[in-house]
């Protein structure tokens, strides 16, 4: 059962997409249909919209220590006033903020990026199902790149009611300056990114269902890999009740509706069409935005699965617990969506059925942290740079996923929402969790991409001080108990008055992250040029990827994979290298371990 | 240098058990709690979950700082164990939290009953609201229902962003917005409600201990959401009685405070002779006797 | 290139360097201190046409008499406390001292022009300061209102706009801000006394000479002239409409109804605010916004637009778009300038002047007992069959139930 080498197949295989032989630039590099170089660009677009997005947390985390100070640059857009930041901007600031991160940087980054360059390799495939849906996926997020840029310079500024855009604030212009048509660009842009997701969601799916090697049974698939797919499924139902919240709010702003607006109201002294109600916007949005938050650590979580797998020099512990784990928190993920809205003013009786069901979806994340230890326990660890970021991940994702049991807990929500617990606790899963984990996997995945490797030296710098200075930024959020979210000075309330040291030692910190990136963006940069050449496997991992040359070329692989085991056989007693990879045909005269194990 | 890398994740448990113990120590943590046995009850779950979850994160942290020292795969001479799981262990992680997380929720289930749906009885029947507050960008204004007891008739009295009830008793908030979503948000008393236009939501709680506290607003109503914060005034039934006195006495006002300087002015002869004769004697005792004339005036029975 | 030299510690000290220079070098740069706005409008407005070379003087007489934002000085003819005004003034310093710019800035803006960033967006503008008409006061036309009125209006803020309510702020902190919007204003009206100056000196040729800058033209005409800014904020105190004793059955519902007959008849209140007092009446330009109004309409009639290219130019950077008024709903509860029944008092005897709603106090045939009687009515109005307060079947959240 030796491997096909390059043969009349594999050219044939490489022809699969149906690509004429000499490509111009434009369809090379720019609408190019390789699912390789999308998720290169997806990263690309991503990482400057992260710094964009930092940068943008930056000035909040200014006027938060250092209210109506002079801002560090911002102060000559404000110098008529004495350099000060205004109100209304801030409250801009942070909402682009958050939108900049959640629907720019995380969700592309982790399907569009790294779901999009690693499922074909992973399973063995020559490219995704549907390469021209890919390339579009990836095009329908310039209309949001665009439309979130421009909405900073239309009158009024960009959107500045949240991420969370409540009615009847948002629906309503006059409520705020960003209210304008800040806001409606801000719509129009989620839209994109909706139909950028959905499309490449169907094309994940797909893929994965029906172009695995042969060999690839589901159980034989890397933790990413489920992950991914699963998160796909995510996708492809929360979808439709963000975009048609999204249009139902568009249609309150542009055709007069009032979806969510009760009769005879009055805002700013105009009155405004009614015959809504505003929790309708809520119960949508969060219907959404809640599976959204798993649709944003879970392709982190199986990421961080294989990394750690891999650099422990052991099998996962659990593996099929670790998928049945991710089927449960995408599918606990539908039914939990409530607990966002204990004081909003919906029926409490639905307090108590929302506290049980997001009670028990902090299980299936503790079994995954228990079985991550479990990788770790009697291992071979290696301390590279993406075991650092993913062991970190690991760490972190403990904090991040204990301090949701506080907000679980309904009365004790009534206290802490809204305030920087619930910061504390979604920054903890989102950058210390998912950012953790994307750093490792780039870090990872980079020889793959570039051919070359990142210099592990300056990849060890960022680490130590991204992993202290965000936890010093971070950490402190958790005792700054009852200190509302969302305010542009606290002064006011008198009881929050003495965080005030503890809120300037968080910004300090975060000027502290913030720089320690730089690190990041001149090591990435130089390596894609100048870092030292890899082959096809520089890390002896087990991974299908890992087999296809360094860059992989058109087409992925020059041979046809076949599959016998799973990815996580590292150290097994069939071999005497200390990894397996799933393709390698299993030894004449060994026992086989891996069938034995039902792998 | 795996070691120096265990050693970093070891800093996390004390760093994080360390913030929470400098909290506690310099007094960054839960506010003073004025509240009654609901509050207390908040305060005390806060307090189980802390420990519970403290112990969870100080137990996994470690043995990850354990794991990671002990299995360095440059000083662990052992080969690593080809282990793929075990059953025995995954039904004890999935049982023990599972009841755990059950227990919590199940515990705490009164707990919310009181705070939100038990709305107080007076005499067996509903309470009636003390007070109707409604946010509006960018404040709070107060009507209380005046006399009769009743909120909408036209003895209410109205304030703006000062509200005062008295001690010991239970306060029944009607919450109502005039505009956007606001968060009627009362730190020390442990209480947050979202103001919803278009619904009249009760809010209630009983306040122990007499003082001045916030009432931040918790949900984004726009630039001045950071500016809304009320003053709730909580003080003796006298004190309080008096204030609505006062209140009373100021809304029927028809002397303005300045009325002394008024004394020398006489306004231009318009009017009957009866009018200008009251006017100039009114004018001259400006203080008690015309605030006398308005409140009994005001008491006329409609 | 990376790898800086040899030694990692090296590298790591250079890297390190470049990675602090990078986040620190941004804040080195900073803007200059703000500084008061010219009132273009006025100043390019073709009935005034204040030639440059003037407006620079102006602005430096201004100086000179008020300082900057952040260092400011009066004149002691002026009357104003200057130790207050410092405290009001210049950047935010621990939340004692820069109080304009904690809490008024951001719609007042630095001049008190009411055009502060935030000041488009709101319904209505903030207050101009500049031409010292106010419209919440004890004090008739075009006077200055008092000290307490202005105390009044920060305590209560002005219900039914974005002005908000400033109780809680210390008696101290409060008197400052009054003081430092006094100072605004008599800045604001100095400017315009300035330019009215120059208009009667028939100064409409750009050579003609130099404005006199000495202390006693300052002074004694500018400041201290019939119409001068100082003359009219001293002498407000003195102005102060005398309040009448209501009759003696006021909050009767026989006085209700004889204020409902004023309404529809004598007080010809329906013309503005509507038949059901909704406020539906005819739309209204207040003065701010009608003199804005006005040059956009000379300049958009005008068949030389050239020349009126310094003029169109102020209008879009030195204005708000107009807008006309709505007439008050009186069926909301919403008083404006507070509820007391003398504040109501005020309103109708004196109008508000600048948004043109006249006063009925001297309308022939117009008793006090009248308007006192009106001021009930207007009380009882949101009470009626139809108002807001009356029916709130909108709210839909029915009571909870037992448990």
């Amino acid at each position: 059962m030796s491997s096909i080498s390059v043969g009349s197949q594999a050219h044939d295989l490489s022809h699969a997409g149906g690509h004429a032989h000499t490509q111009s630039f434009l369809s090379k590099y720019i609408f190019s249909k390789d699912h390789k170089v999308i998720g290169i660009q997806f990263l690309f677009s991503t990482l400057i919209w992260f710094l964009i997005g930092g940068l943008l947390a930056l000035a909040v985390r200014w006027q938060i220590a250092w209210p109506w100070t002079k801002v560090p640059i911002l102060n000559h857009l404000y110098a008529a006033e004495g350099g000060q930041m205004s109100p209304e901007a801030y409250t801009m600031l942070f909402t682009m903020h958050a939108s900049v991160m959640i629907f720019l940087v995380i969700i592309p980054i982790l399907a569009g990026a790294f779901g999009n360059f690693l499922i074909p390799l992973m399973i063995g495939a020559d490219d995704m199902a549907f390469p021209t849906l890919n390339m579009l996926s990836y095009w329908f997020m310039w209309p949001a790149f665009i439309l979130l840029a421009a909405s900073f310079f239309v009158e009024g500024g960009a959107a500045s009611f949240g991420w969370t855009s409540y009615a009847p604030g948002s629906s309503n212009s006059m409520t705020a300056p960003g209210s304008l048509n800040g806001q409606t660009l801000w719509l129009m842009a989620l839209i994109c990114v909706g139909i950028s997701s959905m499309m490449g969601s169907v094309n994940y799916m797909t893929t994965i269902i029906q172009m695995r090697a042969p060999g690839m049974t589901m159980f034989r698939l890397p933790l990413t890999i489920w992950a991914m797919f699963i998160t796909a499924i995510l996708q492809a139902f929360a979808l439709p009740v963000l975009t048609a919240a999204l249009s139902m709010q568009l249609m309150d702003r542009l055709l007069g509706t009032g979806f969510f607006t009760p009769e005879g109201l009055t805002i700013n002294n105009q009155a405004v069409a009614g015959g809504g109600q505003p929790l309708l916007w809520q119960h949508l949005f969060w219907f959404y935005s809640h599976p959204a938050v798993y649709i944003m650590i879970l392709p982190a979580m199986g990421m961080v699965s294989d990394i750690i797998a891999c650099f422990a020099r052991k099998p996962i512990f659990g593996y099929k617990p670790m998928v049945y784990a991710i089927a449960g928190i995408a599918g606990l993920g539908f039914i939990v969506w409530g607990h966002h809205m204990f004081v909003s003013g919906m029926n409490p009786a639905l307090g108590m059925t929302f506290m049980v069901s997001t009670m028990m979806i902090a299980l299936p994340s503790a079994i995954k942290v228990f079985n991550w230890l479990g990788t770790l326990w009697g291992g071979k660890i290696q301390f590279t740079t993406p075991m650092l970021f993913a062991v970190g991940f690991v760490s972190m994702f403990i904090i991040g996923g204990l301090s949701g049991i506080f907000m679980a807990a309904t009365p004790i929500d009534i206290f802490i929402h809204d305030t920087y617990f619930i910061v504390a606790h979604f920054h903890y899963v989102l950058f210390a969790g998912t950012v953790m984990g994307v750093f490792g996997a780039i870090y990872f995945w980079f020889p793959k991409m570039f051919g070359r490797k990142m210099n592990e030296f300056w990849g060890k710098v960022h680490f130590f001080f991204t992993f202290i200075a965000l936890n010093c930024v971070f950490f402190p959020m958790h005792i700054l108990m009852g200190q509302p979210r969302r305010y542009a000075d606290t002064w006011h309330v008198s009881v929050f008055r003495h965080y005030q040291p503890v809120n300037e030692f968080i910004t300090i910190s975060a000027i502290v992250l913030v720089s320690s990136q730089i690190t990041f963006i001149i090591n990435f940069f130089y390596s894609i040029f100048f870092g030292p050449r890899v082959g096809r496997n520089p890390w002896h991992a087990n991974g299908l990827e890992w087999q296809a040359p360094s860059p992989p070329g058109h087409g992925n692989f020059d041979f046809q994979p076949v599959v016998y085991r799973g990815p996580y056989e590292y150290n097994s007693p069939e071999v005497d290298e200390d990894f397996y990879p799933q393709n390698q045909p299993p030894p004449k005269d060994r026992p086989l371990v891996s069938e034995e194990m039902g792998h | 240098m795996g070691k120096f890398w265990s050693i970093l994740f070891l800093c996390v448990t004390f760093f994080g058990v360390g913030t929470f113990m400098f909290g506690a120590a310099t007094g960054v943590w839960l506010p003073e709690n004025v509240g009654s046995e609901t509050a207390y009850s908040i305060d005390h779950l806060f307090k189980f979950i802390l420990v519970l979850t403290g112990i969870v994160f100080i137990g996994t942290e470690v043995t990850l700082f354990y794991f990671l020292w002990r299995y360095d795969g440059k000083t662990n001479q052992q080969p690593a164990k080809f282990s793929h799981g075990s059953h025995t262990l995954e039904i004890c992680w999935t049982i023990v939290p599972a009841a755990t997380l059950l227990f919590i929720a199940i515990y705490q289930l009164n707990t919310w009953a009181a705070a939100k749906m038990r709305t107080p009885m007076a005499n067996g029947y509903d309470m009636a609201p003390t007070v109707e507050v409604t946010g509006r960008q960018f404040e709070w204004r107060l009507r209380y229902p005046g006399d009769d007891g009743i909120l909408g008739t036209k003895d209410d009295l109205f304030d703006v962003n000062d509200l005062h009830v008295p001690v010991g008793e239970e306060v029944l908030v009607s919450l109502k917005s005039m505009d956007v979503l606001h968060g009627f948000y009362l730190p020390n008393l442990r209480v947050k409600q979202d103001a919803v236009p278009g619904m009249k939501i009760p809010v209630w709680f009983r306040p122990m201990k007499e003082g001045e506290y916030d009432i931040p607003c918790s949900q984004l109503c726009g630039w001045g959401h950071y500016k809304m914060t009320g003053r709730l005034v909580v003080e003796s039934r006298a004190a309080y009685e008096k204030y609505l006195a006062d209140l009373k006495v100021r809304q029927n006002s028809v002397v303005p405070p300045w009325a002394a300087q008024q004394a020398a002015e006489s306004i231009p002869a318009q009017g009957t002779p009866e009018q200008t004769a009251s006017a100039e004697s009114g004018a001259t005792s400006a203080g008690t006797s015309s605030n006398n004339t308005t409140s009994s005036l005001a008491n006329t029975n409609r | 290139m990376i790898v800086f030299c040899k030694r990692p510690l090296c590298s790591w000290l250079i890297g390190s360097a470049i990675c602090l220079l990078l986040t620190f070098a941004p804040g080195c740069d900073q803007s200059p201190p703000p500084r008061f706005h010219a009132n273009l409008v006025q100043m390019d407005n073709p009935d005034n046409n204040v030639s440059p070379k003037h407006q620079q003087q102006i602005a430096d007489i201004l100086l000179a008499m008020y300082g900057t934002p952040d260092d400011p000085f009066v004149l002691p003819e002026t009357g104003l406390d200057l130790q207050k005004i410092k405290v009001a003034a210049g950047p935010v310093k621990g939340y004692t001292q820069g109080l304009f710019r904690l809490h008024c800035v951001h719609c007042h803006g630095i001049s008190g022009d009411g055009m502060g960033p935030t000041a488009l967006f709101l319904k209505p503008y903030p207050r101009d300061y500049r031409e010292g008409w106010f419209k919440f006061k004890s004090t008739p036309s075009k006077m200055p209102p008092t000290h307490d009125d202005l105390v009044r209006t920060l305590q209560e803020g002005i219900s039914g706009t974005a002005m908000p309510s400033f109780k809680l702020l210390s008696q101290s902190e409060i008197e400052a801000l009054v003081e430092y919007v006094e100072y605004l204003s008599m800045r604001g009206q100095t400017e315009l006394e300035l330019i009215n100056q120059y208009k009667l000196a028939d100064a409409f040729d750009p050579d003609k000479e130099d404005f006199p800058t000495t202390r006693e033209f300052l002074v004694n005409t500018v400041l201290l002239g019939p119409n001068g800014p100082a003359t009219l904020w001293k002498e407000t105190a003195s102005q102060v409409t005398a309040v009448p004793q209501p009759p003696s059955d006021f909050r009767t519902a026989a006085s209700v109804e004889a204020g409902r007959q004023v309404f529809y008849n004598k007080g010809g209140c329906v013309k503005c605010h509507g038949p059901t007092a909704l406020g539906d009446g005819q739309m209204v330009w207040d003065m701010w916004n009608e003199s804005i109004h006005k040059l956009d309409q000379k300049v958009a009639d005008s068949s030389e637009p050239a020349k009126l290219a310094d003029l169109t130019a102020a209008l879009r950077v030195d204005a708000l778009p107009p807008r006309e008024s709505e007439p008050r709903n009186l069926r909301q509860g919403i008083y404006r300038g507070g509820r007391q029944p003398y504040e109501l008092f005020y309103r109708l005897y004196n109008g508000i002047f600048p948004s043109q709603m006249p006063g009925i106090g001297s309308t022939p045939g117009m008793t006090t007992d009248d308007i006192w009687h009106l001021v009930d009515f207007i009380l009882d109005l949101p009470y009626q069959p139809g108002s807001q307060y009356h029916s709130d079947e909108h709210m839909k959240a029915p009571p909870r139930e037992l448990l």
